[in-house]
């Protein structure tokens, strides 16, 4: 399995790096492993791909394979931070439905909730305003 | 409030679910008064539609007065009144900037799921799956609507809601198919399929200028209303006749027309017997998705160098895809979700201008609790069921 993953986000290189440092934006995750980030203009407008290469292989084939079915190791947890990033730089806001309220969340895919909406305090905790 | 949920396959059930709250700032919440029951609605409740989860509140086509906004939604007020696209979109995204709502890359919470049945994620779809980002739907009284600053369209002339409601789907969707075949004057098109979404393929067709348009269905009373108020200029009734490439054929001097809209989608039930009996036990036991006579026949009655146009829902994958035909002939195929957010406003002028009233095929009214009579009646095309709108 490749350890890497990239987007595509609608702003220039300088602007994703400069937002990637900030309180609001910050890659909590990303940051916390010895993954490498390149950010690289992408072709025509169409802004900066973000590349992140965990560097590593992840807890050998057993639990790769685990993580994989579970859709919770470290490569799926990396495309939910780039995602989350991607729509609060693009869109301004954490995309939230009622049944994944906490916004794109690779371990909520087996364990959706029904789509009605939520009783506080589901609501808050969710992170939602 | 009272919602209409999906409760597993081929029940619907109307139950008190709690309030909807807005859960970000661009959110705004619709309280509800008219709302419809969609043939791609059929799909879940067929139960072809995988990601679908006990108590999952559907409909997608809705409209409403705004009774919150977020702080973000500045272009709404309290007490608007509004008609809600299908599809939701951010406005700011790639796909967005460039009209192709349907594929927002932002508004999908479920995208890693998406991604891994269609490669990458489309854009969320009010009660329809997880897959399609698990929102609540607009069968209900209220709804939440994200976005509210990109997608709803304000209604402030003094129509029906029965004359504007079906821009939240069908009558776009119907528009798109037509537009995708290029109509420049005196064109041929065949429309597979004349539920609602076919006959306003075929309206819009009639509107863009074809000179002859073939409605293709089982049921005479769809196919009567497709000539009578949608505009057909010929009809193929294939239950009298599953031969429906050679009959466009004939209909069209051997030359096959000019581009073919599929207005059906994955339960297509013409064909040939062999095929479709093996195609009905392929899909009933999940080993294939999409039954597809319709897109099969489309390709090989299409004129060489034609355009195919495929509006119709399709969920998986297909079987026997005629590849050689396609390929061979030259043709073109356009799809997609209808891209809502860019025929709100056009297509509202031509209700306002009377260029057409929407509102013809409505069959059914009914008051929202009765949606699980409303579901079976459609389902089963009791009582000639066009289209069933619902009032909460």
């Amino acid at each position: 399995m490749t350890s890497k993953t990239a987007i595509t986000v609608r702003v220039s290189p300088a602007e994703a790096q400069r937002l990637w440092q900030t309180p609001e934006h910050r890659p909590e995750y990303i940051k916390s492993t010895e993954a490498t980030v390149t950010f690289k203009r992408a072709p025509g407008d169409r802004g900066t791909e973000i590349h992140v290469d965990l560097n590593r292989q992840q807890d050998g084939k057993l639990g790769e394979a685990v993580s994989k079915l579970m859709g919770s190791g470290p490569r799926a947890m990396v495309k939910d931070e780039l995602r989350r990033f991607k729509q609060k730089v693009e869109a301004g806001v954490i995309v939230r439905s009622e049944g994944a309220p906490e916004g794109e969340q690779a371990s909520r895919k087996l364990k959706q909730r029904p789509a009605q909406p939520l009783q506080e305090p589901k609501r808050e905790k969710a992170g939602a305003r | 409030m009272r919602a209409n949920v999906w409760s597993g396959r081929n029940t619907v059930q109307v139950e008190n679910v709690p309030d909807p709250k807005l859960l970000n700032d661009r959110d705004a919440i619709v309280k509800i008064s008219s709302t419809a029951i969609c043939g791609s609605d059929l799909h879940l409740y067929d139960g072809y539609v995988p990601t679908m989860k006990r108590g999952d509140i559907l409909g997608h086509e809705f409209m409403g007065e705004v009774v919150e906004t977020g702080s973000g939604v500045s272009n709404l007020a309290v007490g608007d009144r509004v008609v809600v696209p299908f599809p939701i979109a951010c406005g700011n995204c790639w796909a967005c900037t460039h009209e192709l709502f349907s594929v927002c890359e932002n508004s999908n919470p479920n995208a890693g799921m998406a991604e891994k049945v269609f490669g990458h994620a489309a854009a969320g779809i009010y009660g329809y799956s997880h897959l399609t980002g698990g929102y609540a739907g607009g069968q209900a009284e209220y709804a939440r609507v994200p976005f509210a600053d990109v997608g709803p369209i304000k209604i402030e002339d003094d129509l029906s809601d029965e004359k504007v409601l079906f821009l939240s789907d069908i009558f776009p969707t119907g528009y798109m198919g037509a537009e995708f075949c290029e109509i420049k004057g005196g064109e041929s098109i065949a429309v597979f399929g004349a539920g609602p979404v076919g006959q306003f393929a075929i309206a819009s067709a009639v509107m863009l200028g074809a000179e002859q348009v073939i409605a293709i269905d089982q049921y005479d009373y769809r196919l009567a209303m497709a000539v009578n108020r949608a505009g057909a200029t010929d009809v193929i009734n294939f239950s009298q006749d599953p031969d429906v490439v050679e009959q466009l054929k004939l209909l069209t001097g051997g030359r096959g027309p000019d581009a073919v809209i599929d207005a059906v989608g994955m339960e297509a039930s013409h064909g040939h017997g062999a095929l479709h009996a093996a195609e009905r036990v392929k899909q009933a036991t999940r080993s294939e998705s999409d039954r597809g006579h319709a897109l099969r026949d489309a390709i090989l009655a299409c004129r060489p160098g034609g355009i195919v146009s495929v509006i119709g829902a399709y969920g998986g994958l297909m079987d026997k895809f005629p590849t050689g035909a396609l390929m061979n002939k030259g043709l073109t195929i356009k799809s997609g979700q209808c891209h809502v957010q860019r025929y709100l406003k056009p297509l509202y002028d031509r209700v306002r201008n009377g260029d057409i009233d929407p509102s013809f095929v409505i069959t059914h009214r009914m008051e929202l609790g009765n949606a699980p009579d409303g579901y079976e009646i459609f389902k089963h095309k009791q009582d000639e069921c066009m289209k069933v709108v619902l009032k909460p």
